[in-house]
């Protein structure tokens, strides 16, 4: 099929638009933004028709690759897990620029905005569509810079500058365990094969690593007194990237403050595509994941933990933006901990952490847009300063309730009727139940269903502050252009609709990625099997829904009828609200202890003895070299005689020495 | 024919009697002249070894040799004259701001 052979032309054609845009944006209406719009949906096109291909064809994987020195190569890989990713990257990137159009409108930096932003997209789309885990992390180094960039892209607010700042030091973070985790692995399938390199074969392409599993697993490092396993380790390695980049606890902390970029960046960037490339990495390479079971449950509880703690502080949030960032951290802790359940639901894992994933990008682009929308009206992301927007703003309120409605996860349990979110939020809820009752650990079971309720509380907050009620302060509202409401209405209807439409078909096609792969053989490289697991109990499916809508009835309660009173609540002498508000004291935590007390005052009390021994050494040679110039500078008399009388003295010498050699020799 | 030792003998006396000046002196021109004195004695030399060797090259260098030492005194002259314009008199010694 000839789209197939197009496929380059995905990750291409956009950066093709970033160069154009950068340079000739400015002489283009409205920043060039035309440039990008055309590109990325060329590329929506393609990735469309190949996922068509594929669905008509699981096992008809498009592969394309050339050489690029030694034993590397640049190449291009779409199966079922990058075509839907392929898919839903290049359609939410075409939504958002097309929306940017109208919200950047007023913004004289238009072409540098376009033009990053086509980097971005060209960056992810080659992070996704990689065949090999170098040029996989190539692309993720870029789509940093990207992030970097567009977070810091009103680099005249200190407080933009200063969160790009924060996030490209913390995604570091995770990015160096991620390179370790390259060179470990690159290091090891070398001593497998000592030394020798086949013809021919590309080392780093994924189907080739995959093939070095059961070796990696005979290698034991001792660290720290345990026998850990190389596989364990380089899972471990890329799941820290993954964690850097996906914001999970404990490097969640540059998410929220990377809202300080345009809110076109939040939803683009922040909640529907860089941030999911951690999850995608690990779905990615997850037959390498199945074999190490250890990291798997350090996956899954991290993802748990992290769902239920950014939950948490989303409740207290009162910046619209900053609400959504940390339900964005929440949820990711959901995809987070779907792939974690792999040790027990198999690569299912990968299905309902992936089909979770793709329906999240939807809904939370879908409600950043929405509020970028309300911002871009009402010019405040305060909530206790709006109100009653609804009235002024109705197409607005319908899309975000929508994505609200598709966020806190509404449906009803058993079918395929529900908002998107309820669809794929349910599966992961339900396998957490799975591997409480299999191995008796009930913490991811247990966070997971709390975070879906405090999930409902946050979001129908938000809701009723923004919405509903009688405006807090003069604003002069208005609904947003064309350009704005038509993307939000698209991303609605998929919101609602999309789960619904492809449940069941996704998950198989997402799981025929790994049919080639023996799962079992896998997991007893692990030490332990995959058994079938039964039907869940009839409370269990109902839980999510039941904690749903208890918190969408406290939300009622509390911010549109006000029947339960809040001042008592929400006041700095609650300790669990200061805690909260605080978000657990983090920042203080890691700035003011880690980097200022432990850090710097270290390095301050180092400095001062080495500058002690330094300051001896630097003064005692000065010293020295002016006492020793005090006293020889005498020979410079001034007087030509006497430099004349030394030159006949030196000339007289070196005479006589001439000639005692000469006699000598 | 004058024996070379002789243009030699020359040569060293006039040096030496160019260096005493040089060393005795305080005057800047008369200091600049015995310069002149050693620069010639070197001229002597180097003429003689020439006609005795057969050998233009000595000669040649020695007309270079002139022509420097003509320039070396015009560029002498003027210093002295700026000096003496400043200051009123050309002692040596008294020039000594450039020490330690």
């Amino acid at each position: 099929m000839a789209m197939e052979n197009l496929a380059f032309l995905i990750p291409l054609l956009p950066a093709l638009a970033f160069v154009l845009t950068f340079f000739l944006g400015k002489k283009l209406p409205s920043g060039g933004a035309i440039i990008p719009i055309i590109a990325i949906a060329i590329s929506c096109v393609i990735s469309l028709s190949i996922t068509a291909g594929l669905l008509a064809n699981p096992g008809h994987v498009v592969t394309q690759s050339v050489h690029w020195f030694a034993i590397l190569n640049l190449g291009i890989l779409i199966d079922p897990l990058a075509a839907v990713m392929l898919s839903m990257v290049s359609f939410v990137s075409l939504l958002i620029h097309i929306y940017a159009v109208g919200y950047m409108s007023h913004d004289p930096a238009k072409p540098r905005y376009f033009a990053e932003t086509a980097l971005f997209t060209a960056a992810m789309l080659g992070l996704i569509l990689s065949d090999n885990i170098l040029q996989l992390f190539v692309c993720w180094e870029l789509v940093g810079l990207s992030s970097y960039l567009l977070i810091g892209f009103w680099f005249h607010k200190p407080g933009a500058a200063s969160a790009a700042k924060k996030a490209f030091l913390t995604t570091r973070i995770g990015d160096v365990m991620f390179l370790a985790g390259i060179v470990l692995l690159f290091a090891d399938i070398f001593a497998i094969l000592e030394g020798k390199l086949p013809e021919g074969v590309y080392l780093l392409q994924f189907e080739e690593i995959f093939k070095f599993i059961p070796d990696l697993v005979a290698i034991n490092s001792t660290i720290l007194g345990m026998e850990v396993s190389h596989l364990t380790l380089v899972t471990l390695l890329f799941f820290g990237g993954a964690v850097g980049k996906s914001g999970q606890f404990p490097l969640h902390v540059w998410l929220p403050d990377a809202m300080e970029g345009p809110t076109t960046v939040s939803a683009l960037i922040h909640a529907a595509t860089m941030v999911t490339a951690g999850v995608y990495l690990v779905a990615r390479t997850f037959p390498m994941f199945l074999a190490a079971p250890g990291t798997l449950m350090v996956v899954a509880m991290l993802g748990a933990f992290t769902a239920l703690f950014a939950a948490t502080m989303g409740i207290v949030m009162n910046d619209l933006k900053r609400v959504l960032a940390f339900s964005t951290i929440s949820q990711l802790g959901y995809m987070v901990l779907g792939l974690g359940l792999g040790a027990v639901i198999g690569a299912e894992a990968v299905g309902v952490s992936m089909f979770h994933l793709i329906n999240h990008a939807f809904f939370k682009a879908l409600l950043f847009l929405c509020a970028g929308s309300v911002i871009h009206a009402v010019g405040t992301h305060d909530m206790r300063q709006l109100g009653g927007v609804g009235k002024v703003m109705p197409i607005t309120f319908a899309t975000m309730t929508a994505a609200a409605l598709a966020l806190a996860g509404f449906g009803i349990p058993g079918t395929s009727i529900g908002f998107s979110g309820f669809l794929s939020k349910d599966p992961i809820i339900e396998g957490a139940y799975v591997f409480a009752t299999q191995t008796g650990n009930w913490i991811p079971y247990l966070f997971a269903i709390s975070a879906a309720f405090l999930t409902s509380l946050y979001i129908f907050r938000l809701i009723f502050m923004t919405f509903t009620g009688k405006p807090r302060s003069d604003y002069g509202g208005h609904e947003s252009p064309s350009s704005m409401t038509i993307p939000l209405a698209t991303l609605g209807v998929f919101a609602v609709i999309f789960g619904a439409l492809t449940r069941g078909k996704f998950m198989t096609f997402i799981e025929s990625n790994f049919e080639h792969l023996d799962m079992n053989a896998l997991a007893e490289l692990g030490g332990y099997h995959l058994g079938p697991h039964g039907h869940e109990p009839l409370l269990i499916l109902w839980m999510p829904l039941i904690v749903a809508v208890a918190g969408l009835v406290i939300a009622y309660l509390i911010y549109n009828k006000r029947v339960i009173d809040m001042s008592r609540i929400v006041s700095s002498e609650n300790p669990v609200y200061k805690l909260l508000y605080n978000r657990y004291y983090q920042h203080q935590i890691f700035v003011e202890i880690f980097s200022v007390k432990i850090i710097y005052e270290g390095l301050a009390l180092a400095s001062f003895y080495s500058d002690k021994m330094l300051d001896w050494l630097v003064n005692g040679t000065s010293t020295f070299l002016i006492e020793a110039g005090d006293s020889l500078r005498k020979f410079q008399t001034g007087v030509i005689q006497d430099y004349a009388a030394a030159v006949v003295a030196g000339v007289g010498l070196l005479v006589i020495l001439v000639k005692l050699i000469m006699e000598v020799f | 024919m004058i024996p070379l030792n002789w243009y030699l003998a020359l040569s060293a006396i006039v040096f030496s009697i160019g260096l005493y000046g040089l060393m005795t002196h305080k005057n800047g021109i008369r200091m600049l002249m015995c310069v002149e004195l050693m620069l010639n004695s070197a001229n002597i030399n180097l003429v003689a070894f020439s006609s005795y060797n057969d050998d233009m090259t000595g000669q040649v260098f020695a007309l270079f040799s002139i022509a420097i030492a003509a320039a070396e005194a015009a560029i002498g002259f003027a210093i002295l004259m700026s000096i003496y314009r400043m200051r009123d008199m050309i002692d040596v010694d008294k020039l000594n701001i450039l020490r330690w």
